[in-house]
Protein backbone atom coordinates (compact mmCIF):
# COMPACT_ATOMS: atom_id res chain seq x y z
CA UNK A 1 0.00 0.00 0.00
CA UNK A 2 1.18 3.58 -0.30
CA UNK A 3 1.36 5.63 2.96
CA UNK A 4 -0.01 8.43 1.62
CA UNK A 5 -3.77 8.74 2.74
CA UNK A 6 -7.08 9.03 0.55
CA UNK A 7 -10.94 10.00 1.66
CA UNK A 8 -11.66 7.46 -0.81
CA UNK A 9 -9.36 4.72 -1.77
CA UNK A 10 -10.10 4.10 -5.56
CA UNK A 11 -8.13 0.83 -5.30
CA UNK A 12 -10.09 -2.23 -5.73
CA UNK A 13 -8.60 -4.41 -2.67
CA UNK A 14 -10.20 -7.62 -0.47
CA UNK A 15 -11.91 -5.89 2.56
CA UNK A 16 -11.88 -8.87 4.77
CA UNK A 17 -7.63 -8.77 4.00
CA UNK A 18 -7.01 -5.79 5.17
CA UNK A 19 -5.65 -5.42 8.86
CA UNK A 20 -7.38 -3.43 11.06
CA UNK A 21 -4.93 -0.76 10.83
CA UNK A 22 -2.38 0.57 8.43
CA UNK A 23 -3.97 -1.95 5.56
CA UNK A 24 -5.29 0.04 3.02
CA UNK A 25 -7.45 3.38 3.40
CA UNK A 26 -10.96 2.59 4.14
CA UNK A 27 -13.35 3.81 0.91
CA UNK A 28 -16.65 2.48 0.69
CA UNK A 29 -18.30 2.35 3.91
CA UNK A 30 -20.39 -0.47 3.75
CA UNK A 31 -21.21 -2.48 6.48
CA UNK A 32 -22.76 -5.82 4.69
CA UNK A 33 -19.02 -8.18 5.09
CA UNK A 34 -16.89 -7.34 8.16
CA UNK A 35 -13.83 -8.73 9.50
CA UNK A 36 -14.93 -8.32 13.12
CA UNK A 37 -18.39 -7.80 13.63
CA UNK A 38 -17.77 -7.17 17.14
CA UNK A 39 -17.15 -3.39 16.12
CA UNK A 40 -20.32 -3.04 14.41
CA UNK A 41 -21.99 -4.44 17.62
CA UNK A 42 -20.13 -2.24 19.33
CA UNK A 43 -21.56 0.86 17.30
CA UNK A 44 -25.49 -0.61 17.98
CA UNK A 45 -24.68 -0.75 21.01
CA UNK A 46 -23.04 2.58 21.62
CA UNK A 47 -26.31 4.01 19.48
CA UNK A 48 -28.93 2.06 21.94
CA UNK A 49 -27.38 4.50 24.75
CA UNK A 50 -28.13 7.53 23.46
CA UNK A 51 -28.95 10.23 25.79
CA UNK A 52 -28.80 13.76 26.59
CA UNK A 53 -27.47 16.13 29.49
CA UNK A 54 -30.53 17.76 29.79
CA UNK A 55 -32.90 15.23 30.20
CA UNK A 56 -31.29 14.65 33.61
CA UNK A 57 -32.44 17.89 36.23
CA UNK A 58 -30.38 19.00 38.47
CA UNK A 59 -32.19 21.71 40.42
CA UNK A 60 -31.18 19.76 43.57
CA UNK A 61 -27.91 19.67 42.65
CA UNK A 62 -27.17 23.48 43.11
CA UNK A 63 -28.89 23.46 46.62
CA UNK A 64 -26.63 20.26 47.50
CA UNK A 65 -23.77 22.05 46.49
CA UNK A 66 -23.97 25.18 48.17
CA UNK A 67 -24.73 23.02 51.81
CA UNK A 68 -21.25 20.61 51.01
CA UNK A 69 -18.63 21.49 53.34
CA UNK A 70 -15.27 23.15 51.35
CA UNK A 71 -13.50 20.32 51.15
CA UNK A 72 -15.81 18.57 49.37
CA UNK A 73 -16.78 20.88 46.83
CA UNK A 74 -13.07 20.74 46.53
CA UNK A 75 -13.48 17.05 45.91
CA UNK A 76 -16.23 17.33 43.49
CA UNK A 77 -15.04 20.31 41.36
CA UNK A 78 -11.52 18.84 40.97
CA UNK A 79 -13.22 15.36 39.80
CA UNK A 80 -15.05 17.42 37.14
CA UNK A 81 -12.57 19.41 36.43
CA UNK A 82 -10.34 16.31 35.86
CA UNK A 83 -13.18 14.43 33.85
CA UNK A 84 -13.44 17.06 31.79
CA UNK A 85 -10.07 16.78 30.96
CA UNK A 86 -10.45 13.19 29.65
CA UNK A 87 -13.22 13.95 27.48
CA UNK A 88 -11.70 16.93 26.06
CA UNK A 89 -9.23 14.51 24.89
CA UNK A 90 -10.96 11.33 24.09
CA UNK A 91 -14.08 13.39 21.97
CA UNK A 92 -11.22 14.30 19.36
CA UNK A 93 -8.06 12.08 19.93
CA UNK A 94 -9.78 8.63 18.82
CA UNK A 95 -10.55 10.72 15.24
CA UNK A 96 -7.43 12.26 14.90
CA UNK A 97 -5.08 9.98 16.31
CA UNK A 98 -6.73 6.41 14.86
CA UNK A 99 -8.97 7.46 11.61
CA UNK A 100 -6.07 8.08 8.90
CA UNK A 101 -4.36 4.90 10.29
CA UNK A 102 -7.50 2.70 9.97
CA UNK A 103 -8.42 0.10 7.28
CA UNK A 104 -11.79 -1.43 8.36
CA UNK A 105 -15.31 -0.22 7.86
CA UNK A 106 -16.92 -1.00 11.20
CA UNK A 107 -13.60 0.02 12.80
CA UNK A 108 -13.54 3.61 11.17
CA UNK A 109 -17.44 3.77 12.16
CA UNK A 110 -17.12 2.70 15.65
CA UNK A 111 -13.64 4.71 16.29
CA UNK A 112 -16.02 8.09 14.86
CA UNK A 113 -19.16 6.64 17.42
CA UNK A 114 -17.11 6.24 20.59
CA UNK A 115 -15.60 9.90 20.03
CA UNK A 116 -19.19 11.22 19.74
CA UNK A 117 -20.34 9.74 23.00
CA UNK A 118 -17.39 11.43 24.27
CA UNK A 119 -18.59 14.95 23.25
CA UNK A 120 -22.04 14.28 24.85
CA UNK A 121 -19.75 13.45 28.32
CA UNK A 122 -18.00 16.77 27.86
CA UNK A 123 -21.28 18.53 27.09
CA UNK A 124 -22.43 17.19 30.43
CA UNK A 125 -19.76 18.96 32.44
CA UNK A 126 -20.73 22.09 31.01
CA UNK A 127 -24.66 21.36 31.90
CA UNK A 128 -23.39 20.18 35.59
CA UNK A 129 -21.18 23.02 35.86
CA UNK A 130 -24.26 25.79 34.68
CA UNK A 131 -26.37 24.39 37.30
CA UNK A 132 -24.14 23.84 40.18
CA UNK A 133 -22.01 26.57 40.12
CA UNK A 134 -22.72 30.71 40.04
CA UNK A 135 -19.35 30.93 37.60
CA UNK A 136 -18.61 27.86 35.36
CA UNK A 137 -15.98 29.97 33.35
CA UNK A 138 -13.44 30.40 36.21
CA UNK A 139 -13.90 26.46 36.76
CA UNK A 140 -13.15 25.66 33.34
CA UNK A 141 -10.13 28.23 33.08
CA UNK A 142 -8.63 26.31 36.37
CA UNK A 143 -8.38 23.38 33.71
CA UNK A 144 -5.19 24.49 32.13
CA UNK A 145 -3.79 26.94 34.99
CA UNK A 146 -4.08 23.80 37.63
CA UNK A 147 -0.73 22.45 38.06
CA UNK A 148 -2.52 19.06 39.39
CA UNK A 149 -4.59 18.80 36.18
CA UNK A 150 -1.97 19.90 33.58
CA UNK A 151 0.56 17.31 35.32
CA UNK A 152 -2.67 14.54 35.05
CA UNK A 153 -3.05 15.91 31.08
CA UNK A 154 0.37 15.26 30.04
CA UNK A 155 0.56 11.47 30.58
CA UNK A 156 -3.20 11.08 29.43
CA UNK A 157 -1.99 12.62 26.22
CA UNK A 158 1.76 12.04 25.25
CA UNK A 159 1.30 8.52 23.52
CA UNK A 160 -1.46 9.91 21.16
CA UNK A 161 0.71 13.14 20.40
CA UNK A 162 3.41 10.83 19.84
CA UNK A 163 1.62 8.59 17.58
CA UNK A 164 0.31 11.53 15.80
CA UNK A 165 3.26 13.17 15.11
CA UNK A 166 4.52 10.02 13.61
CA UNK A 167 2.06 9.32 11.58
CA UNK A 168 2.01 12.88 9.87
CA UNK A 169 5.33 12.56 9.27
CA UNK A 170 4.65 8.84 7.54
CA UNK A 171 1.51 10.04 5.70
CA UNK A 172 3.90 12.84 4.09
CA UNK A 173 6.95 10.98 3.61
CA UNK A 174 7.34 8.01 3.85
CA UNK A 175 9.46 5.60 5.64
CA UNK A 176 12.75 6.43 6.04
CA UNK A 177 15.39 8.81 7.52
CA UNK A 178 14.01 12.41 6.83
CA UNK A 179 15.42 15.64 8.56
CA UNK A 180 12.73 18.11 9.44
CA UNK A 181 13.59 21.51 10.60
CA UNK A 182 17.28 20.28 10.63
CA UNK A 183 16.70 17.87 12.66
CA UNK A 184 16.48 13.83 11.82
CA UNK A 185 13.31 11.79 12.16
CA UNK A 186 13.45 8.16 11.81
CA UNK A 187 9.91 6.70 10.47
CA UNK A 188 9.37 3.01 9.97
CA UNK A 189 6.07 1.15 9.70
CA UNK A 190 7.60 -0.77 12.71
CA UNK A 191 7.90 1.64 15.12
CA UNK A 192 4.35 3.28 14.16
CA UNK A 193 2.74 0.05 14.68
CA UNK A 194 4.68 -0.18 18.21
CA UNK A 195 3.59 3.18 18.93
CA UNK A 196 0.29 2.28 17.70
CA UNK A 197 -0.14 -0.43 20.42
CA UNK A 198 0.81 1.57 23.26
CA UNK A 199 -1.43 4.39 22.56
CA UNK A 200 -4.50 1.89 22.64
CA UNK A 201 -3.20 0.80 26.12
CA UNK A 202 -2.94 4.24 27.10
CA UNK A 203 -6.54 4.89 26.26
CA UNK A 204 -7.54 1.26 27.44
CA UNK A 205 -5.79 2.78 30.97
CA UNK A 206 -7.90 5.93 30.47
CA UNK A 207 -11.18 4.49 29.56
CA UNK A 208 -10.62 1.45 32.63
CA UNK A 209 -8.68 2.99 35.52
CA UNK A 210 -8.51 7.07 34.70
CA UNK A 211 -11.93 7.98 34.93
CA UNK A 212 -13.01 5.66 37.79
CA UNK A 213 -11.79 7.54 40.93
CA UNK A 214 -14.19 10.44 39.68
CA UNK A 215 -16.84 7.62 39.35
CA UNK A 216 -16.48 6.37 42.97
CA UNK A 217 -16.70 9.88 44.18
CA UNK A 218 -19.68 10.77 42.56
CA UNK A 219 -21.04 7.49 43.59
CA UNK A 220 -20.14 7.74 47.56
CA UNK A 221 -21.64 11.49 46.99
CA UNK A 222 -25.16 9.84 45.72
CA UNK A 223 -24.86 7.06 48.14
CA UNK A 224 -25.75 9.75 51.02
CA UNK A 225 -28.52 11.37 48.71
CA UNK A 226 -26.05 14.51 47.35
CA UNK A 227 -25.56 15.73 44.26
CA UNK A 228 -27.99 12.83 43.01
CA UNK A 229 -28.46 14.58 39.15
CA UNK A 230 -24.72 14.57 38.74
CA UNK A 231 -24.45 10.62 40.12
CA UNK A 232 -27.04 10.16 37.35
CA UNK A 233 -25.25 11.46 34.25
CA UNK A 234 -22.18 9.95 35.91
CA UNK A 235 -24.30 6.60 35.84
CA UNK A 236 -24.78 7.17 32.07
CA UNK A 237 -21.14 8.14 31.17
CA UNK A 238 -20.02 4.92 33.47
CA UNK A 239 -22.23 3.06 31.07
CA UNK A 240 -21.09 4.80 27.60
CA UNK A 241 -16.75 4.06 29.34
CA UNK A 242 -17.55 0.94 30.09
CA UNK A 243 -18.27 -0.22 26.50
CA UNK A 244 -15.35 1.86 24.93
CA UNK A 245 -13.24 -0.25 27.49
CA UNK A 246 -14.60 -2.94 26.01
CA UNK A 247 -13.53 -2.02 22.67
CA UNK A 248 -10.42 -1.31 23.54
CA UNK A 249 -9.71 -4.97 24.67
CA UNK A 250 -11.12 -6.15 21.71
CA UNK A 251 -8.58 -4.28 19.42
CA UNK A 252 -5.72 -4.99 22.24
CA UNK A 253 -6.62 -8.65 21.83
CA UNK A 254 -6.53 -9.53 18.39
CA UNK A 255 -3.35 -7.28 17.96
CA UNK A 256 -1.65 -9.46 20.64
CA UNK A 257 -3.17 -12.68 19.10
CA UNK A 258 -1.33 -11.35 15.19
CA UNK A 259 -4.69 -12.20 13.93
CA UNK A 260 -4.88 -9.80 11.03
CA UNK A 261 -1.20 -8.69 11.35
CA UNK A 262 1.21 -11.48 12.62
CA UNK A 263 3.89 -8.45 13.00
CA UNK A 264 1.51 -6.27 15.74
CA UNK A 265 1.39 -9.68 17.09
CA UNK A 266 5.11 -10.09 17.70
CA UNK A 267 5.02 -5.89 18.71
CA UNK A 268 2.44 -6.53 21.39
CA UNK A 269 4.75 -9.45 23.05
CA UNK A 270 7.57 -7.01 22.99
CA UNK A 271 6.08 -3.87 24.17
CA UNK A 272 4.48 -6.50 27.78
CA UNK A 273 7.09 -4.65 29.56
CA UNK A 274 6.28 -1.34 28.47
CA UNK A 275 2.46 -2.20 28.74
CA UNK A 276 2.69 -3.29 32.40
CA UNK A 277 4.44 -0.08 33.11
CA UNK A 278 1.64 2.16 31.59
CA UNK A 279 -0.72 0.64 33.88
CA UNK A 280 1.31 0.48 37.01
CA UNK A 281 1.87 4.41 36.41
CA UNK A 282 -1.48 5.18 36.26
CA UNK A 283 -2.66 3.35 39.06
CA UNK A 284 -0.35 5.60 41.03
CA UNK A 285 -0.83 8.66 39.34
CA UNK A 286 -4.35 8.26 40.42
CA UNK A 287 -3.48 7.18 43.78
CA UNK A 288 -1.73 10.43 44.09
CA UNK A 289 -4.37 12.56 42.80
CA UNK A 290 -6.66 10.53 45.13
CA UNK A 291 -4.33 11.91 47.77
CA UNK A 292 -4.95 16.00 46.31
CA UNK A 293 -8.47 15.30 46.33
CA UNK A 294 -8.48 14.62 50.29
CA UNK A 295 -5.62 16.79 50.74
CA UNK A 296 -8.19 18.88 53.04
CA UNK A 297 -10.76 16.05 54.47
CA UNK A 298 -12.24 12.67 53.30
CA UNK A 299 -15.95 12.73 52.09
CA UNK A 300 -18.30 10.27 54.20
CA UNK A 301 -18.00 6.75 52.75
CA UNK A 302 -14.55 7.37 51.10
CA UNK A 303 -11.14 8.02 52.17
CA UNK A 304 -7.80 8.65 50.53
CA UNK A 305 -6.77 4.72 51.46
CA UNK A 306 -10.04 3.00 50.41
CA UNK A 307 -9.89 4.89 47.19
CA UNK A 308 -6.28 3.60 46.80
CA UNK A 309 -6.90 0.46 47.06
CA UNK A 310 -10.11 0.42 44.48
CA UNK A 311 -7.39 1.88 42.19
CA UNK A 312 -5.35 -1.24 42.61
CA UNK A 313 -8.26 -3.50 42.33
CA UNK A 314 -9.63 -2.15 39.22
CA UNK A 315 -6.18 -2.13 37.57
CA UNK A 316 -6.14 -5.43 38.30
CA UNK A 317 -9.32 -6.06 36.43
CA UNK A 318 -8.17 -4.19 33.87
CA UNK A 319 -4.84 -5.74 33.02
CA UNK A 320 -5.66 -9.51 33.36
CA UNK A 321 -8.86 -8.82 30.68
CA UNK A 322 -6.01 -7.93 28.50
CA UNK A 323 -4.36 -11.40 29.02
CA UNK A 324 -1.30 -10.03 31.82
CA UNK A 325 -0.97 -10.92 35.28
CA UNK A 326 -2.53 -8.72 38.36
CA UNK A 327 -0.17 -5.90 39.48
CA UNK A 328 -1.23 -5.98 43.05
CA UNK A 329 -2.11 -8.50 45.65
CA UNK A 330 -5.90 -6.88 46.13
CA UNK A 331 -8.44 -9.51 45.35
CA UNK A 332 -11.69 -8.47 46.32
CA UNK A 333 -13.54 -5.21 45.43
CA UNK A 334 -13.12 -2.38 48.60
CA UNK A 335 -16.37 -0.50 47.37
CA UNK A 336 -18.45 -3.32 46.25
CA UNK A 337 -21.82 -1.13 46.53
CA UNK A 338 -19.82 0.77 43.69
CA UNK A 339 -21.57 -2.38 41.10
CA UNK A 340 -24.99 -1.47 41.60
CA UNK A 341 -24.23 2.47 40.65
CA UNK A 342 -22.39 0.99 37.33
CA UNK A 343 -25.28 -1.46 36.98
CA UNK A 344 -26.62 -0.36 33.52
CA UNK A 345 -30.00 -2.26 34.59
CA UNK A 346 -31.12 0.31 36.82
CA UNK A 347 -30.75 3.21 34.82
CA UNK A 348 -33.81 5.09 34.83
CA UNK A 349 -35.47 3.74 31.83
CA UNK A 350 -38.39 4.84 29.74
CA UNK A 351 -38.33 2.21 27.10
CA UNK A 352 -39.03 5.45 24.51
CA UNK A 353 -36.33 6.89 25.54
CA UNK A 354 -34.06 4.18 24.11
CA UNK A 355 -32.13 3.11 26.86
CA UNK A 356 -33.52 -0.32 26.68
CA UNK A 357 -31.05 -2.00 24.24
CA UNK A 358 -33.86 -4.45 23.64
CA UNK A 359 -36.38 -1.62 22.70
CA UNK A 360 -35.49 -0.54 19.05
CA UNK A 361 -37.63 1.81 17.42
CA UNK A 362 -39.31 1.13 14.20
CA UNK A 363 -39.15 -2.56 15.20
CA UNK A 364 -42.61 -3.88 14.31
CA UNK A 365 -44.04 -6.70 13.53
CA UNK A 366 -45.13 -6.79 9.50
CA UNK A 367 -46.26 -10.41 9.60
CA UNK A 368 -49.46 -10.75 8.96
CA UNK A 369 -52.04 -13.62 7.94
CA UNK A 370 -55.54 -13.62 7.06
CA UNK A 371 -56.64 -14.87 10.02
CA UNK A 372 -55.65 -12.28 12.17
CA UNK A 373 -58.47 -9.90 10.23
CA UNK A 374 -61.29 -12.65 10.83
CA UNK A 375 -62.82 -10.35 13.45
CA UNK A 376 -62.76 -7.56 11.74
CA UNK A 377 -66.10 -6.13 9.71
CA UNK A 378 -66.84 -3.42 7.88
CA UNK B 1 -61.48 -22.28 67.55
CA UNK B 2 -60.15 -18.93 69.31
CA UNK B 3 -58.44 -16.28 68.18
CA UNK B 4 -55.79 -14.06 70.01
CA UNK B 5 -53.16 -12.25 69.98
CA UNK B 6 -50.01 -13.59 69.21
CA UNK B 7 -48.05 -10.10 70.12
CA UNK B 8 -48.02 -10.21 73.91
CA UNK B 9 -45.13 -7.14 74.65
CA UNK B 10 -43.95 -4.83 72.15
CA UNK B 11 -40.60 -6.07 72.20
CA UNK B 12 -41.23 -9.90 71.01
CA UNK B 13 -41.13 -8.40 68.08
CA UNK B 14 -37.71 -7.77 66.99
CA UNK B 15 -37.17 -7.56 63.09
CA UNK B 16 -34.17 -5.62 62.66
CA UNK B 17 -32.35 -5.66 66.30
CA UNK B 18 -34.96 -3.10 67.59
CA UNK B 19 -37.67 -2.10 69.36
CA UNK B 20 -40.89 -2.08 67.19
CA UNK B 21 -41.97 1.51 67.69
CA UNK B 22 -45.67 0.87 67.25
CA UNK B 23 -47.08 -3.30 68.24
CA UNK B 24 -47.49 -4.83 65.16
CA UNK B 25 -51.44 -6.15 64.47
CA UNK B 26 -51.11 -9.24 63.88
CA UNK B 27 -53.65 -12.00 64.26
CA UNK B 28 -53.67 -15.69 64.25
CA UNK B 29 -55.62 -18.62 64.14
CA UNK B 30 -55.14 -21.93 66.36
CA UNK B 31 -57.69 -24.82 67.40
CA UNK B 32 -56.35 -24.54 70.63
CA UNK B 33 -54.69 -21.76 72.75
CA UNK B 34 -51.32 -22.76 73.61
CA UNK B 35 -50.70 -23.89 77.37
CA UNK B 36 -47.37 -21.55 77.79
CA UNK B 37 -47.78 -18.19 76.28
CA UNK B 38 -44.93 -16.89 77.62
CA UNK B 39 -42.89 -19.03 76.16
CA UNK B 40 -44.21 -18.61 72.27
CA UNK B 41 -41.92 -17.36 69.29
CA UNK B 42 -43.19 -15.86 66.50
CA UNK B 43 -41.03 -15.11 63.53
CA UNK B 44 -41.94 -13.12 60.51
CA UNK B 45 -40.31 -13.54 57.13
CA UNK B 46 -40.40 -10.42 55.01
CA UNK B 47 -40.85 -11.46 51.35
CA UNK B 48 -37.93 -11.16 49.28
CA UNK B 49 -37.05 -12.09 45.94
CA UNK B 50 -34.67 -15.12 45.58
CA UNK B 51 -33.84 -15.78 42.29
CA UNK B 52 -33.62 -19.31 43.08
CA UNK B 53 -36.72 -19.96 44.45
CA UNK B 54 -38.56 -21.25 41.51
CA UNK B 55 -42.04 -19.34 42.54
CA UNK B 56 -40.43 -15.89 42.43
CA UNK B 57 -38.28 -16.22 39.41
CA UNK B 58 -39.47 -19.19 36.87
CA UNK B 59 -37.01 -20.51 34.84
CA UNK B 60 -36.50 -19.80 31.38
CA UNK B 61 -37.55 -22.46 28.79
CA UNK B 62 -34.98 -23.22 26.32
CA UNK B 63 -36.42 -25.12 23.42
CA UNK B 64 -34.52 -28.47 23.03
CA UNK B 65 -33.00 -28.47 26.37
CA UNK B 66 -34.23 -29.70 29.35
CA UNK B 67 -34.04 -27.58 32.40
CA UNK B 68 -31.26 -27.52 33.76
CA UNK B 69 -30.05 -28.49 37.27
CA UNK B 70 -25.82 -28.40 37.91
CA UNK B 71 -23.67 -28.36 40.38
CA UNK B 72 -21.48 -25.12 40.47
CA UNK B 73 -18.05 -26.38 41.96
CA UNK B 74 -15.88 -22.46 43.02
CA UNK B 75 -12.43 -22.98 43.68
CA UNK B 76 -12.52 -22.61 47.00
CA UNK B 77 -14.68 -25.56 47.64
CA UNK B 78 -17.97 -23.84 47.77
CA UNK B 79 -20.48 -25.80 46.05
CA UNK B 80 -23.87 -24.19 44.68
CA UNK B 81 -26.47 -25.54 42.67
CA UNK B 82 -27.70 -23.83 39.57
CA UNK B 83 -31.23 -24.59 39.02
CA UNK B 84 -33.88 -21.68 38.40
CA UNK B 85 -32.26 -18.44 38.39
CA UNK B 86 -31.62 -16.61 34.64
CA UNK B 87 -27.94 -16.43 34.77
CA UNK B 88 -25.33 -18.03 36.37
CA UNK B 89 -24.69 -15.02 38.05
CA UNK B 90 -27.85 -14.51 39.66
CA UNK B 91 -27.71 -18.32 41.08
CA UNK B 92 -24.45 -17.89 42.24
CA UNK B 93 -25.59 -14.58 44.09
CA UNK B 94 -28.60 -16.17 45.57
CA UNK B 95 -26.36 -18.76 47.30
CA UNK B 96 -24.50 -16.35 49.13
CA UNK B 97 -21.64 -16.10 46.48
CA UNK B 98 -20.88 -12.92 45.72
CA UNK B 99 -19.35 -12.36 42.56
CA UNK B 100 -18.01 -9.43 40.52
CA UNK B 101 -20.34 -7.63 38.14
CA UNK B 102 -20.95 -4.00 36.41
CA UNK B 103 -23.03 -4.20 33.72
CA UNK B 104 -24.87 -7.21 33.35
CA UNK B 105 -25.49 -7.38 30.03
CA UNK B 106 -22.52 -8.77 28.69
CA UNK B 107 -20.60 -5.52 27.10
CA UNK B 108 -18.13 -4.95 30.55
CA UNK B 109 -16.71 -7.98 31.13
CA UNK B 110 -17.16 -7.25 34.79
CA UNK B 111 -18.36 -10.74 35.63
CA UNK B 112 -15.67 -12.34 33.81
CA UNK B 113 -14.47 -15.83 35.77
CA UNK B 114 -12.28 -18.72 35.11
CA UNK B 115 -14.23 -21.51 33.57
CA UNK B 116 -12.33 -24.82 34.79
CA UNK B 117 -14.57 -27.57 34.02
CA UNK B 118 -17.50 -27.99 32.12
CA UNK B 119 -19.69 -26.05 29.06
CA UNK B 120 -22.06 -22.99 29.24
CA UNK B 121 -24.76 -21.89 26.90
CA UNK B 122 -24.94 -18.12 26.13
CA UNK B 123 -28.30 -16.87 25.80
CA UNK B 124 -27.02 -13.50 24.32
CA UNK B 125 -23.65 -13.45 22.63
CA UNK B 126 -21.55 -11.63 24.85
CA UNK B 127 -19.92 -8.19 24.05
CA UNK B 128 -16.75 -7.66 26.08
CA UNK B 129 -13.74 -9.82 25.11
CA UNK B 130 -13.75 -13.70 26.73
CA UNK B 131 -10.64 -16.10 26.41
CA UNK B 132 -10.57 -19.50 25.72
CA UNK B 133 -10.70 -20.68 29.23
CA UNK B 134 -13.29 -17.87 30.39
CA UNK B 135 -17.01 -17.39 31.06
CA UNK B 136 -19.36 -14.02 31.82
CA UNK B 137 -21.83 -15.12 34.58
CA UNK B 138 -23.68 -12.40 33.60
CA UNK B 139 -25.42 -13.79 30.28
CA UNK B 140 -24.62 -17.56 30.78
CA UNK B 141 -26.17 -20.72 32.15
CA UNK B 142 -24.33 -24.19 32.65
CA UNK B 143 -25.15 -26.95 30.42
CA UNK B 144 -23.29 -29.45 32.44
CA UNK B 145 -21.76 -29.58 36.05
CA UNK B 146 -18.89 -26.55 36.56
CA UNK B 147 -15.81 -25.92 38.18
CA UNK B 148 -14.84 -22.39 38.25
CA UNK B 149 -12.88 -19.61 39.65
CA UNK B 150 -14.11 -16.50 40.63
Amino acid sequence: MSHTYTTFNRRQFDTLAQPMFFGEPVNVARYDIQKHKIFESLIEKQLSFFWRPEEVDLTNDRKDFQDLPEHEKHIFLSNLKYQTLLDSVQGRSPNVAFLPVVSLPELETWIETWAFSETIHSRSYTHIMRNVVPNPGEIFDDIVQNEYITRRAVSVTEYYDSFISLTNYYQQLGEGTHTINGEKVEVSLRELKRLLYLTMVSVNVLEGIRFYVSFACSFAFAERAKMEGNAKIIKLIARDEALHLTSTQHILQIMAKGKDDPEMGIIAEQCKEDTIKIFADAAQQEKEWAQYLFKDGSMIGLNQEILSQYVEYITNQRITAIGFEPLFAVKSNPLPWINSWLNSDNVQVAPQETEITSYLVGAIDSEINTDDLGDFTL
Amino acid sequence: MSAFRLSKTEDEFALTGEEQAQPLELEAYTPEEPENMDSFQVELFLPETNPEQPAASPQIEFEGMPVPRYQVSLDDGRNVYFQHAHTLLESLEAQGVEPQYQCREGYCGSCRVQLIDGEVYYYEEPMAWVNNNEILTCCCIPKSDLKIKL
